[in-house]
């Protein structure tokens, strides 16, 4: 007979490792089926030749360097996964716009330091610089507020107006309100990618948030790669009594009268009190739950959304230390044109876009390759189904050629040379993302933001859109979106709804 | 307290509507049937399937010891096409010997153009004593249908890091990714010009001579020097792969070496490379597979029991094992009839990637291709892991 678990959940993504690391850890019996051999989905890492490369990671937000902890941090340390080593970034960001009328500005963290430097750019922002800084720590408060539950909409109005008003305008909107020159807010949303969508697209509190916490508690790496975050959670879940099968892809959800109470694997049914599901709420849909099962409203709702973007990420292992290539920095990004929107419709074609992030793990954890190397890990970002002409026979030429281009950009625009140094390449593509993520498109962002669908419209509707019962979702498409911390934070909270559910006996 | 800032111009019953706004879009679209038809899923999957079924639709014998295969869709187990690849990867064939649960890796000798033709050629040579080549040289015949992998490996060029120049130096059946290299340059699917150094004993064990002359007559890309150990004759080379050698036919300009063979043949040429002071990033070399005799190694601990006992979990199923300590782990399990997730067997890949819940294992350095988190959190590569006491293992089933 087949055996029977308090929590089944499907995928050992980042949301996946939380969710069974509360669910383990609460004393529910939980297992974990990943389709993959090792945890950690995006969150992992690979060698070639004698460097290990970080696969996705580009900073982790909301850890913080002790006593200053973030979310992140008491994520793993309430789940006894206390040993991962993180290293911290001293700056912020450089972003690099080359040519005419351009810009180069390295910002550092802390957030003096930081107005101070967009000051130094951009004379005269330094005030809607600050201004964001306390809009965002009014955007914290309040969601303190909202989270205690039955939030009363006359304290709303009185005390949280500027909640609001940041929660339901764009990133754009605000900075405008704020009289921010252009230049210094081109500036400001560099980490736009980072929820993939431009400051016209996203809400202003969003952005606000992520600021603050990259600026205030800086940006963490783990020493050993992603890799490390994920056997932390894949151990503290078997201690905590869990287990997790890997090559062991869920197959179907199994559904019956509204309700969930199982999977599939392998052809063999495994039932659960509770599932939770990891993978993309995209491949729940089309292949997961039996069609008959899908509530309307669910359907409708993928159906308004957009699947988020995917990217083409190169790994160069360089037989030069940072240091003698003139890499000072950790985050570079490289950007064609000053405006986020310009920059998002370049990256809607497969010609070369001109944007590129560059990250050198060697200027945050110098030891992270052997002495006198370096690794370089570069992003360019793909909107829709761009890739979707490319032939089989065509792909290794065509995964050169971008990677050839992406590098180039940035030996122009950082003043840098890289190609005869190259000793270890690795390029992936949106295939290579849907091969290992199984995602629509291959896409790692779950489903795209827009302001009807930000993080804060999502939260306020989280349980009224899960309407399977005892069927919960986490990672990419919850309510935070994209990012480990997201995924992270969402696997954590859809992980306590369901401890709580188990509790009540829902 | 005062604000630093006033954005009163912006509404803050904005925030109602935007609800109200989702509401509506989201009543507004379509109840349509989500797709899984993606082109972009499609294309992963044709370029990496989980397995493909084949045909051997032809045995071409070489030589008394080495024979090739040519491999077809096997449609009526599914597999309509066969996965494009990287001229110089390879496929892992997985073979059922009496119980045993092999796999073994061989490089597609074939050219990528032929694969989308629908066809991939496997060249086998016999090892001593070898317990897989033996089986398919015996066994294999025309019409038999086989399992193999997705093409693997990193054996491959990569006009962005490796020279316009390949010196490519063979040993033995190591010339199988080499002549796939030199078909893909002559059908302008790879743009590099390839030097071979390809050792033989004597020229009649020379494998592929006229599929490369009849290469070198349509490119002058490619060049191949026979270099025989045990014969001498005019037009070939004699003796071993040396620095000398490659001197005398390598360019002026930067030059990558690729090499392929058996152990010895690396030991030998790596010492001979070492006077080109070559940087590293032009040396690349092609796994070599099991290490067999791990005693034999220089840091090897001693102290293992002469049979190793392992308990094992794969799922929800725990078995308990025996086997000799000079076998890997996967060796061990395999042969008990244990189909363990493995491609490469050269602790490269991470295939056999599994926790070890107990016990000590020797991994020899120059195999040990697991990741630093890894180390800390004891996984270990069954493949490149010899057991120094009993063990107790959780491993991944095989998919
Ligand atoms: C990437 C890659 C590509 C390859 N491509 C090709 C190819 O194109 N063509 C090809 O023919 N081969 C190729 N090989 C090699 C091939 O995969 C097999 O390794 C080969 O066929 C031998 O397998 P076997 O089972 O016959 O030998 P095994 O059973 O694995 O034994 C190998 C040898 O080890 C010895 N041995 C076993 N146990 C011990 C011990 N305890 N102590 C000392 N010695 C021991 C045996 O006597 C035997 O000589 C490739 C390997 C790799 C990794
Ligand atoms: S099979 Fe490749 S590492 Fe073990």
């Amino acid at each position: 007979m087949s055996r029977q678990y308090d929590v089944i959940v499907v995928g050992a993504g980042n949301g996946g490792l939380a969710a069974g690391g509360i669910t383990s850890k609460n004393g529910l019996s939980t297992l974990v089926l990943e389709r993959h051999n090792i945890p950690g989905g995006s969150a992992t890492s690979f060698r070639r030749g004698r460097f290990e490369f970080e696969t996705s990671l580009h900073e982790l937000a909301e850890v913080g360097p002790n006593p200053f902890e973030g979310t992140v941090r008491q994520l793993f340390d309430e789940l006894g996964a206390k040993d991962v080593e993180w290293h911290f970034e001293e700056n912020a960001f450089r972003v690099v716009l080359p040519g005419e009328g351009g810009f180069d500005a390295t910002l550092p963290t802390g957030e003096e330091a930081f107005a101070d430097e967009m000051e130094r750019q951009v004379p005269g922002c330094r005030e809607s610089v600050k201004a964001v800084f306390d809009l965002g720590r009014h955007a914290i408060e309040a969601i303190g507020y909202l989270s205690k539950g039955a939030p009363d909409p006359a304290v709303l109005q009185s005390e949280y107006a500027d909640f609001m008003r940041i929660a339901s305008h764009t990133t754009k909107e605000v900075l405008d309100a704020l009289h921010m020159p252009k230049r210094a807010q081109d500036i400001l949303v560099t980490y736009w990618c980072y929820l993939g969508a431009p400051a016209d697209q996203l809400d202003f509190l969003y952005y606000a948030l992520m600021l603050i916490l990259y600026v205030q508690l800086r940006p963490a790496m783990p020493k050993m790669r992603s890799h490390e975050m994920s056997l932390a959670l894949e151990k503290a879940i078997h201690e905590h009594g869990g287990e997790i099968w890997y090559n062991s892809e869920v197959e179907r959800i199994l559904v019956k009268d509204g309700k969930a109470y199982g999977v599939v694997v392998d052809g063999k049914e495994i039932y659960a009190e509770h599932i939770i599901c990891n993978s993309h709420m995209g491949n729940a849909l089309s292949r997961l739950l039996p069609a008959e099962e899908i509530p309307e409203k669910m359907l409708k709702l993928a159906n308004a959304r957009d699947i988020a973007l995917s990217f083409v990420t190169v790994y160069l292992g360089m037989n030069r230390s940072a240091e003698e290539l003139g890499i000072h920095d950790y985050s570079n990004f490289v950007i064609p044109c000053a405006d986020s929107r310009e920059q998002y419709n370049r990256c809607c074609s497969i010609e070369d876009s001109g944007y590129a992030i560059m990250n050198c793990l060697n200027t945050v954890i110098p030891e992270s390759s052997p002495e006198g190397t370096c690794t370089l890990f570069f992003t360019t970002m793909y909107y829709g189904d761009v890739w979707k002409d490319v032939k089989p026979e065509e792909y290794k030429k065509l995964k050169i050629k971008i990677a050839g281009e992406i590098i180039e950009n940035c030996e122009k625009a950082l003043g840098i040379t890289l190609k005869p140094y190259i000793e270890e390449i690795v390029i992936a593509a949106p295939p290579t993302f849907a091969r290992y993520l199984m995602t629509p498109r291959g896409t790692p962002y779950g489903y795209q933001f827009d302001m009807w669908d930000s993080m804060m419209m999502r939260t306020m509707n989280v349980e009224a859109e899960e309407p399977i019962k005892h069927l919960r979702f986490c990672g990419a498409c919850g309510e935070r979106g994209d990012g480990y911390s997201s995924a992270y934070i969402s696997g954590m909270n859809t992980g306590l709804r369901t401890v709580r559910d188990a509790k009540e006996g829902k | 307290m005062s604000k630093s800032y006033n954005i009163d111009v912006l509404d803050p019953l904005r925030f109602m509507a935007r609800m109200e706004e989702r509401q509506k879009r989201i009543e507004e679209a379509p109840a349509k049937e989500i797709s899984s038809e993606y082109a972009v899923n499609k294309l992963a999957y044709a370029l990496h399937p989980q397995k493909q079924f084949v045909r051997i639709q032809k045995v071409m014998e070489r030589d008394a010891d080495c024979k090739s295969f040519v491999l077809v869709p096997d449609a009526e187990k599914g597999t309509e096409t066969l996965a494009y690849f990287s001229a110089g990867q390879y496929l892992t064939v997985f073979l059922d010997i009496e119980g045993m649960k092999l796999t073994r890796a061989y490089s597609i000798s074939s050219s990528p153009k032929e694969a989308l033709e629908g066809r991939y050629m496997l060249t086998v040579k016999y090892v001593q004593d070898g317990l897989a080549s033996r089986y398919i040289l015996d066994n294999w015949k025309e019409g038999d249908s086989v399992e193999v992998s997705a093409p693997e490996g990193f054996f491959e060029y990569n006009s962005l890091r490796d020279a316009e120049t390949v010196v490519g130096v063979a040993g033995g059946s190591g010339i199988t990714p080499f002549l796939s290299m030199a078909q893909a340059i002559c059908d302008g699917d790879e743009e590099f010009n390839l030097i071979l150094l390809y050792g033989s004993r004597e020229a009649e064990h020379i494998l592929f001579k006229e599929e490369f002359d009849s290469i070198m007559a349509k490119t002058d890309k490619v060049k191949v020097i026979h270099v025989l150990s045990h014969e001498e004759r005019e037009g070939y080379e004699h003796g071993f792969v040396t620095a000398d050698l490659i001197r005398k036919y390598a360019p002026e300009t930067p030059y990558s070496v690729f090499l392929c063979g058996p152990q010895q043949m690396y030991t030998f040429v790596d010492k001979e490379l070492e006077k080109l002071s070559l940087e590293k990033k032009y040396i690349r070399h092609e796994l070599f597979g099991e290490m067999h005799n791990p005693k034999a190694q220089e840091d090897y601990p001693g102290g293992a029991p002469d049979t190793i006992r392992i308990t094992v979990t794969v799922r929800d199923e725990t078995r308990t094992v025996t086997g000799p300590a000079n076998d890997s782990v996967l060796q061990i399990l395999e042969k008990n009839g244990i189909r363990v997730p493995s491609r490469c067997r050269s602790g490269e890949c991470g295939w056999c990637h599994s926790r070890l819940i107990s016990g000590k294992v020797y991994i020899p350095k120059e195999i040990d291709g697991r990741r630093m988190a890894d180390l800390k959190y004891g996984y270990i590569h069954p493949c490149a892991a010899f057991g120094l006491s009993d063990l107790e293992i959780e491993v991944p089933a095989a998919k």
